[in-house]
């Protein structure tokens, strides 16, 4: 099901209907472009292998749901949205709350994305965090930045991101909608219920599926009967596009696709990346995993890592030579032995000033425990 | 003003309802209904009528049949900036937008530290007494005051209908509108309600009739059994006094306190079902801040803890009585 053939036979499939628009749009990236999309790569894989380490050391609360593998579709789907566009990440979507508009400058403070101390300082569960900590990791939202906040049910967001989707139509913007899910989320009535209210309404919503083959400890065979997650698109007569998802600029291209067609008040899509999870559904389920799934599988998963898939590309354009690619090399290796040595220096250094804000932020206090039940300016 | 010139101005319950919407509507521009039927058809009730003429379909939408989707698109229209009236067909089928209610909308404010506040009415028709088997003839409203977070409201009468409905939408919480579905056309429960800038506040309880001898806490269509309860039991030179909440949360605690300093004797009445009806949290309430002002343990009439059946001896046997509520009266009286 993962086989390149396959992603490539739906990709012609579901784009015939096109009204000759460009799937290649990449074509229009800078050199410069190239640069930051793999500094973003480095700076998810980077954050996401401390904090398995954080996690490891015992320093952080709750479930870490590792994004390892599958950066590349975080990197892809968000490096091409404007600013006004608004996101609904899931939980192993840690990075996307800082990746979102990060074209705009990393530390730009007014880019519509969370900045990664922000980011911290909610996984860190201090005060500092955008929500106060009062709901865990990926919980945080923002309407400034055009951050659904979501919450623990599966595919709730996508009623939600539907209905700021007909806000925008409502209010005759041109923005768009990108929620992304689990393929084991698609199970859900929501996900039906969300989709089919888009499509009747030609809702400018894009639903991305990272199908890394597994929800928690069950395969995507018995979440899913078609053959390609992707195919439930059919459903609602709406495009159902199948991406690499080890490959940034496939899923940049098949994102940018969507996107421009959603502006142009054409409707909601489906995209579907293939991926691989690459080590347990949370860190509690790391041993386990290791049982459910067979070492050949997980081997094979994890045999395309993004940023080698990506540099190998940036290599054979010409927009990187060889030797700058081997200068940094963290991927194709377990995140338990890559050090700092192994990324740039720009992304140590931006982990490391956000990991030191969210360490310094206090707690908060236990009086907060009792605030926002209700809207208190109307009290 | 002449008799006939006021009988014309009567409102009955639905009425004041689709008098609200209208309103609300015409005022805010900002504010968008969605529903199953309301457009086209204008409600399976007619609640909705003539909205999406007026208003059309961009904020009137008709939805497909899928509740959770209808609240979820709500919540997220609320995030843009919109207020939203969301009608559920009968308050029945809320089941089915059950997980955007309790789990996104009511904890929105407090998961997001008070930044994100969704002006959210979720509103349907509710209750018994019409036949309307299990699925039709609910009062689920305890599911709701069980969720922190969210207004649960009932009106009994025409006026409480406009003024709390408009209160609702104004209120930047979400709050679930508990509509009397037996009383939309009720004949003889009509008003004359006032024009304008007409509200009902959250959380004030009414007075429907004095009385020292003993006090009745109710809402919604219970307030109308518990008025005929009361007249019979005045035959029996009891006074009963009626409260009715209006508002389930938030719970206006100081008018029944006050009521029972005078009595010392209290019934409470609701038509929802009796483990964990609403009827028991205002049974620990008052047990909390009243026990020793009472001279006598208090009483509660509700539903039997049995689905709503359908046919008539069977739903009569299981919803509560003006018989049952003047026996749990004398009751308590006479203890
Ligand atoms: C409605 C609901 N049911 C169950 C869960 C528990 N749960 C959390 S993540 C998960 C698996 C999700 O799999 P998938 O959607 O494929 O996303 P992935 O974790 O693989 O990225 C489950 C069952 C939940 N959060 N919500
Ligand atoms: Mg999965």
């Amino acid at each position: 099901m993962n086989s390149e053939s396959s992603v490539v036979a739906k990709q012609t499939d579901a784009v015939s209907d096109t009204e000759s628009q460009s799937l290649r749009t990449r074509d229009q990236l800078a050199p410069a472009d190239h640069l930051e999309i793999l500094r973003q790569l480095y700076l998810a894989r980077y954050f996401d292998v401390r904090l398995i380490k954080e996690k490891r050391r015992g320093r952080l609360r709750g479930t870490l749901y590792s994004s390892h593998n599958q950066e590349a579709i975080l990197v892809g789907t968000l490096f091409g949205l404007r600013p006004d566009d608004w996101i609904s990440p899931i939980h192993r979507d840690m990075p996307a709350f800082f990746l979102k508009d990060m074209r705009s400058g990393w530390n730009n403070p007014d880019r519509k994305g969370m900045s990664v101390a922000e980011v911290c300082a909610q996984v860190w569960g201090k005060e500092a965090s955008p929500i106060r900590a009062r709901d865990n990791w990926s919980h945080i939202g923002s309407l400034d930045k055009g951050i659904i906040y979501s919450t623990s049910m599966l595919a709730a967001t996508i009623p939600v991101a539907a209905g700021v989707a007909f806000a925008f139509k409502l209010d005759g913007q041109d923005s768009v909608v990108l929620t992304y899910n689990g393929e084991g989320a698609t199970a859900r009535g929501d996900f039906h219920e969300g989709i089919n209210f888009a499509a009747i309404h030609k809702l400018p919503l894009i639903t991305i599926i990272e199908n890394n083959q597994w929800a928690y400890g069950t395969p995507v065979e018995l979440e899913c009967p078609t053959e390609d997650v992707a195919d439930r698109a059919k459903g609602y007569d709406i495009p159902g596009l199948i991406a690499d998802g080890q490959d940034v600029l496939d899923v940049y291209d098949k994102t940018m696709w969507a996107v421009e067609r959603a502006r142009r008040g054409r409707g909601p899509s489906i995209i579907e990346c293939k991926t691989f999870r690459a080590y347990g559904h949370g860190d509690h389920d790391d041993d386990r995993a290791m049982r459910y799934r067979d070492a050949e599988e997980i081997e094979r998963g994890r045999s395309r890592d993004p940023i080698s898939v990506y540099k190998r590309y940036l290599v054979e354009a010409q927009l990187l030579s060889a030797e700058e690619a081997d200068r940094h090399t963290p991927e194709n290796r377990d995140a338990l032995q890559v050090t700092d040595d192994d990324f740039p220096p720009e992304v140590i250094a931006a982990l490391k000033e956000a990991v030191e804000f969210a360490v310094s932020s206090p707690l908060p206090e236990a009086e907060e425990a009792f605030r926002w039940v209700f809207a208190e300016d109307a009290e | 003003m002449s008799a006939a010139a006021a009988q014309a101005q009567a409102k009955n319950y639905l009425t004041a309802l689709k008098d609200a919407l209208h309103e609300e509507m015409e005022r805010d521009p900002n504010l968008v209904c969605m529903g199953e039927d309301i457009g086209i058809l204008g409600g399976a009730f007619g609640v909705t009528e003539g909205l999406l003429d007026r208003f059309g379909p961009l904020r009137v939408v008709d939805m497909p049949i899928s509740e959770s989707a209808i609240v979820g698109a709500a919540i997220g229209l609320a995030m843009r900036g919109k207020r939203v009236v969301v009608e559920m067909q009968f308050i029945d089928f809320i089941s089915c937008g059950f997980d955007q209610i309790v789990n996104n909308a009511a904890t929105m404010c407090y998961r997001s530290a008070g930044k994100v506040n969704l002006p959210i009415v979720i509103r349907g028709p509710s209750g018994g007494y019409g036949g309307g088997g299990p699925y039709h003839s609910q009062q689920n409203e305890a599911w709701f005051a069980h969720s922190p977070g969210l207004k649960v409201v009932c009106p009994s009468t025409p006026s409480d209908a406009k003024g709390l409905l408009r209160a609702s939408i104004r209120d930047p919480n979400p709050v679930v509108f508990y509509e009397v579905k037996e009383l939309y056309r009720k004949r003889d429960i009509v008003e004359e309600i006032p024009d304008g800038e007409f509200l009902v506040p959250l959380g004030h309880a009414t007075i429907r009739r004095e009385g020292s001898d003993v006090t009745v806490v109710t809402y919604g269509n219970m307030v109308h059994f518990c008025l005929k309860a009361a007249e019979r039991l005045a035959e029996q030179d009891v006074q009963a006094e009626v409260i009715d909440i209006r508002t389930i949360v938030p719970l206006d605690e100081e008018t029944i306190r006050t009521s029972i300093e005078k009595t010392n004797r209290v019934v409470v009445v609701n038509e929802a079902s009796r483990t964990c009806g609403f009827a028991g949290e205002l049974l620990a309430r008052i047990s909390e801040f009243g026990f020793e002002l009472l001279d006598a343990p208090p009483v509660r009439v509700t539903r039997a803890d049995t689905p709503v059946p359908w046919v008539k001896p069977l739903e009569s046997a299981v919803l509560p009585s003006v018989d049952g509520i003047f026996e749990a009266a004398m009751k308590v009286v006479r203890y």
